[in-house]
């Protein structure tokens, strides 16, 4: 490790202080960037037309296959599908500060000149992710509760287990998505896609449409590991009272809360890992400012 | 400098002129999309992570009909659809909003001040993209077939690989024109394409039959070429016939005229964006809003 | 091939033989969209009435501030943007009637280009570039070993350039340039940023570029005084999108041989760098005909260009400076250089912006009233405002 280096980490260590200034630094640039409320249209986008759509789908597909199955199915998953807005806005979200900012702005390098540690950087900008992303869940839970007959209410919702199963959801997704940035920081252009395709991954792994119960034998063990698919289950049973799964149904609230505690504890240790070792190749190897589209 | 002795007069009637303008224009568009081709063999590595997370995200809705019970020909509705979705995602990130991209890097002034057309380097743009796609919409279309074991049954090959081309010309067609009307009206390309990614698999039908919008609300979303040409290649999949609607594919209309429709879009889109970058450049050289530093 | 070399042309009009460029009483007017700080949006002058005539075979350079209507008048040429009013001929063809025929004559190259996409090396880069001049693989593949040679870039040809410097960029940029083989090259600020090597390299490459074919013409803009004396044939001094001088630098320096150029390092004992108020009233000595001043903050210190009628003035301006507080470090009378032509034409020295010219004022010297950004003298003294213009000066005091 150089001097400079050295400096860098100790000052790194002590600048708690500069780390919330560079989170509120960067709560408003995202604020900025990404839900400019100035501007309707882009509110409508994002919070509106675009999750709606998403959800339109699902509905659509159980119009064309799902006569006959219970309503209860249809329920959990549009309820699922409205929490798991969260995860696409979130992951997209921070990878792209990383994509957007490096590629098309090219400004990427002087976030780094400017900040510590781009860590505090992508939480702010995470944070105005989360507010888009509230206000989208809440339409399309609105939206369902009046048009679909999906049963939610506010006097409904078990708030003493809806409250910490939320916040640690909310926690193990900014803790992928930021390793997902650590992925883009070190890899090319493709890593926009790669947003769009993990959320996809997430989607099938975590059960959020379906019960995990359908997968593949092989598969369930990868879904029961990760912290999504009991984030999706406590959210459910919290909401609706009642789950999708018939297998997580032996599973207790008082367990779900622990192993998604545990889970995401985990996600948050390989997040930040992965994104410190990612961050020090892409400066060893002056990555930082690369451009890499066609 | 003057005129090369014996050069011959620049008309049109002229075979020379019209043959060094042909070669100066294909040279541009082997080139562009050299670029793209090339990307696809350099980031081997990443096409393994794009074709198997797609395809992962494409099994959540496979998994959804087989919680419902759907007949299994929906799950050949899925997986293709799956696969296609790369190729409008691709339309929009990097036909669309591509020039908005290369206007930011300063790229789009170099291409401009060459002699070559821009039409060259958008027509090399899409045959570039449709390539790179290609690879991964195959890749998504071969391993979903075989894990989920769908049985297409293929009366008319030649037919179905005629809509499948013809869907893809008429769609980058779609892009092409997009590019420069994007860069006229956009204000932010990202969020036009944003807009248009959800909302599109909604009413294209991605991930179920189009016909379940209802008749009014499928022949509408046809402006939209993945509409006609999903519907066609769906209905050929699966044993329908030319030119009448295959009654288990629940198709729209009989593949033979949405091939035909299919066509005429093509041709219809390209003449549109050879006009709308006409005005682009017009309007970009008036105004002076071709870079953005200055 | 010869093919590929072929180029069409149509002349509309009979054109003064010999002539690369010319411009006809050349405009350009721009529309500022609306924004917080000019709510109605605003017109910007960035060419008023240019008239230019630059022969075949010449390396005619453009020099000014930044600002001052350079980058505009290359694109106007190169057919990037149309004039507002005006006209203007490349190779005797008009830019705005028959771009097609301009194109096929002309290249670009702009020194802050950002440049070519990451997946490509070099190499294939450069050949990508070169397709869309029609030139045939065999020719472009030579020219690109051989001019990347010259530019010092041949064991890059096959880097990615997602991983090349900001320097070596450069150069490849550079390079694309000339590998269509134009009549006219256009070279914009080609050594913005570079160090000192790169950017002599790239000037050597230039003057031999020229030697090799009689006929080729280059119009190089730059800010850097240095680099106009000692490349170009002749050199236009532009400013606020007009052309106040243009002849071979060695005339345009005899111009103010008669004066006294001096050069002053003053500080002050607040550390604070000069203001408006204070040159103002140095101008106002007898025999003083202009005075310009760049801060540097490294130093502390301002260096002061003084143009006097004569010798004589030189103890009225001295006394002038610890009138006003300030101490005097070192005192220097020099050669007339460009930079002190300029200094004596516009009275800013060219590291300073153009002031934003409205077009509602007329006025050639001084600051517009009101709106326009102060000039960048060190008037503040504080950390920051200091700190910015040795950022801004960076490049200039290469
Ligand atoms: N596209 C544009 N829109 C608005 N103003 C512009 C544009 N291009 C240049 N200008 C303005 O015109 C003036 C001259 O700019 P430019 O030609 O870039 O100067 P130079 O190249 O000498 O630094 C400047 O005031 C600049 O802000
Ligand atoms: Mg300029």
């Amino acid at each position: 490790m150089t001097t400079s280096e050295a400096a860098l980490e100790g000052k790194r260590r002590t600048a708690v202080g500069e780390g919330v200034r560079i989170f509120k630094m960067a709560a408003w640039l995202g604020w900025q960037a990404e839900s400019n409320w100035t501007d309707p249209w882009l509110f409508v986008i994002y919070s509106v037309i675009k999750p709606v759509a998403g959800t339109l789908i699902l509905v659509l597909m159980f119009a064309v296959a799902g006569r006959g199955s219970a309503p209860e199915l249809f329920w959990a998953s549009y309820v699922g599908n409205a929490f798991y807005i969260y995860v696409g806005q979130l992951l997209w979200g921070i990878s792209w500060v990383v994509l957007g900012d490096r590629e098309h702005f090219q400004t990427l390098k002087y976030m780094y000149i400017v900040s510590p540690s781009m860590g505090w950087y992508l939480v702010g900008r995470a944070a105005a992710k989360f507010f888009v992303a509230t206000i989208a869940v809440l339409i399309v839970l609105g939206f369902g509760a009046w048009a679909l007959g999906i049963p939610v209410t506010v006097r409904g919702v078990d708030w003493a287990l809806f409250w910490p199963v939320f916040l640690l959801g909310i926690v193990s997704t900014a803790a992928l998505g930021i390793l997902l940035a650590g992925v883009s920081l070190i890899s090319s252009n493709h890593g926009a896609m790669a947003a769009e395709s993990l959320s996809g991954a997430l989607y099938l792994l975590a059960g959020v449409v379906f019960p995990v119960d359908v997968l593949p034998g092989w598969l369930q063990p990868v879904s029961l590991a990760l912290p999504h698919t009991y984030w999706m289950e406590a959210v459910r049973r919290a909401v609706l009272g009642h789950g999708i799964s018939p297998m997580l149904q032996q599973v207790s609230e008082g367990q779900i809360l622990l192993i998604l505690a545990l889970t995401t504890a985990g996600m948050v240790l390989a997040g930040g890992g992965f994104y410190r070792w990612a961050e020090t190749l892409a400066r060893r190897r002056g990555l930082i400012d690369q451009v890499t589209w066609n | 400098m003057k005129a090369p002795p014996g050069s011959p007069a620049r008309a049109w009637w002229d075979w020379k002129y019209v043959r060094w303008l042909l070669e100066l224009n294909l040279r541009a568009v082997r080139a562009r999309a050299y670029v793209r081709v090339v990307a696809t063999g350099r980031e081997i590595m990443w096409l393994l992570w794009e074709v198997l997370l797609p395809f992962m995200a494409t099994a959540a809705y496979v998994f959804i009909y087989r919680a419902l019970n759907a007949p299994p020909a929906y799950l050949g509705f899925v997986i293709l659809g799956g696969a296609m979705t790369a190729f409008w995602m691709n339309v929009l990130w990097a036909m669309a909003s591509q020039f908005y991209w290369e206007r930011y890097s300063g790229q789009l002034e170099l291409f401009f001040a060459s002699p070559a057309s821009l039409m060259a380097i958008l027509l090399g743009m899409s045959a570039g993209g449709m390539f790179m796609t290609s690879v991964r919409a195959i890749g998504v279309l071969v391993l979903g077939s075989m894990v989920f074991r769908v049985e297409y049954a293929v009366a008319h090959p030649w037919l179905l690989a005629y809509t499948f081309l013809v869907t893809l010309w008429a769609l980058y067609g779609l892009g092409m024109l997009l590019a420069s009307v994007f860069l006229l009206y956009g204000r932010e390309a990202w969020h036009t394409s944003n807009l248009l990614q959800e909302p599109v698999y909604l009413v294209s039908g991605f991930y179920f039959p189009v016909r379940a919008l209802g008749f009014w609300v499928a022949a509408g979303a046809t402006v939209i070429p993945l509409t006609l040409g999903l519907d066609a290649m769906r209905q050929l999949a699966f044993g329908g016939s030319p030119w009448a609607i295959a009654p288990d594919a629940v198709g729209l209309f009989p593949p033979g005229y949405e091939a035909t429709a299919l066509t005429g879009m093509a041709v219809l889109f390209i003449g549109a964006a050879y006009k709308a970058l006409g005005r682009m450049m017009w309007a970009a050289k008036v105004a002076g809003t071709l870079a953005l530093k200055h | 091939m010869s093919t590929s070399e072929t180029r069409f042309q149509v002349d509309h009009r009979p054109r003064p033989a010999g002539l690369a460029i010319r411009t006809e009483n050349l405009s350009r007017v721009f529309q500022v969209r609306r924004s917080r700080k000019w709510p109605r949006g605003r017109r910007v002058v960035a060419l008023d009435g240019v008239n230019l005539e630059v022969a075949e075979g010449e390396l005619f350079g453009l020099l000014g501030p930044n600002g001052a209507g350079k980058t505009t008048l290359i694109k106007i040429l190169s057919t990037l943007l149309l004039p507002t009013s005006g006209r203007a001929f490349v190779s005797g063809i008009d830019v705005a009637r028959d771009p097609f025929g301009v194109k096929q004559r002309i290249n670009i190259v702009s020194g802050g280009e950002s440049g070519g996409y990451g997946i490509l090396s070099v190499r294939e880069s450069l050949w990508m570039f070169s397709q869309l001049y029609g030139v045939s693989n065999r020719i472009a593949l030579d020219r690109i070993d051989r001019m990347l040679k010259l530019v010092g870039l041949e064991d890059d040809a096959g880097t990615l350039i997602s991983k090349l410097s900001t320097g070596m960029r450069q150069k490849m940029n550079f390079v694309r340039g000339f590998l269509s083989d134009p009549d006219v090259l256009f070279l914009d600020e080609p050594t913005l940023g570079l160090d000192v090597t790169t950017a002599r390299t790239l000037r050597k490459f230039v003057r031999e570029w020229m030697a090799e074919r009689p006929g080729r013409t280059v119009l190089l803009t730059t800010h850097y005084m240095a680099e106009a004396d000692e490349l170009c044939d002749r050199v236009a001094i532009i400013d606020r999108g007009r052309i106040l001088a243009c002849d071979t630098p060695a005339s345009l320096k005899r111009q103010i041989a008669r004066q006294a150029v001096l050069r002053l390092e003053v500080s002050s004992s607040d550390g604070a760098g000069l203001s408006q108020a204070d040159l103002a009233r140095l101008k106002d000595q007898p025999g003083v005909r202009e005075v310009a001043a760049r801060w540097r903050p490294e130093a502390g210190r301002t260096v002061l260009t003084a143009i006097l009628e004569a010798d004589g003035a030189i103890p009225g301006l001295v006394g002038g400076l610890s009138g006003l507080g300030l101490v005097v470090h070192s005192l220097a009378k020099e050669e007339p250089t460009l930079e002190d032509v300029f200094v004596k034409l516009v009275g800013r020295t060219l590291a300073e912006d153009t002031p934003t010219n409205n077009g509602d004022h007329d006025s050639r010297n001084g600051t517009l009233p009101g709106d326009g950004p102060e000039v960048g003298v060190g008037g503040a003294g504080d950390g920051e405002a200091a700190a910015g213009g040795g950022a801004a000066d960076e490049s200039a005091a290469r």
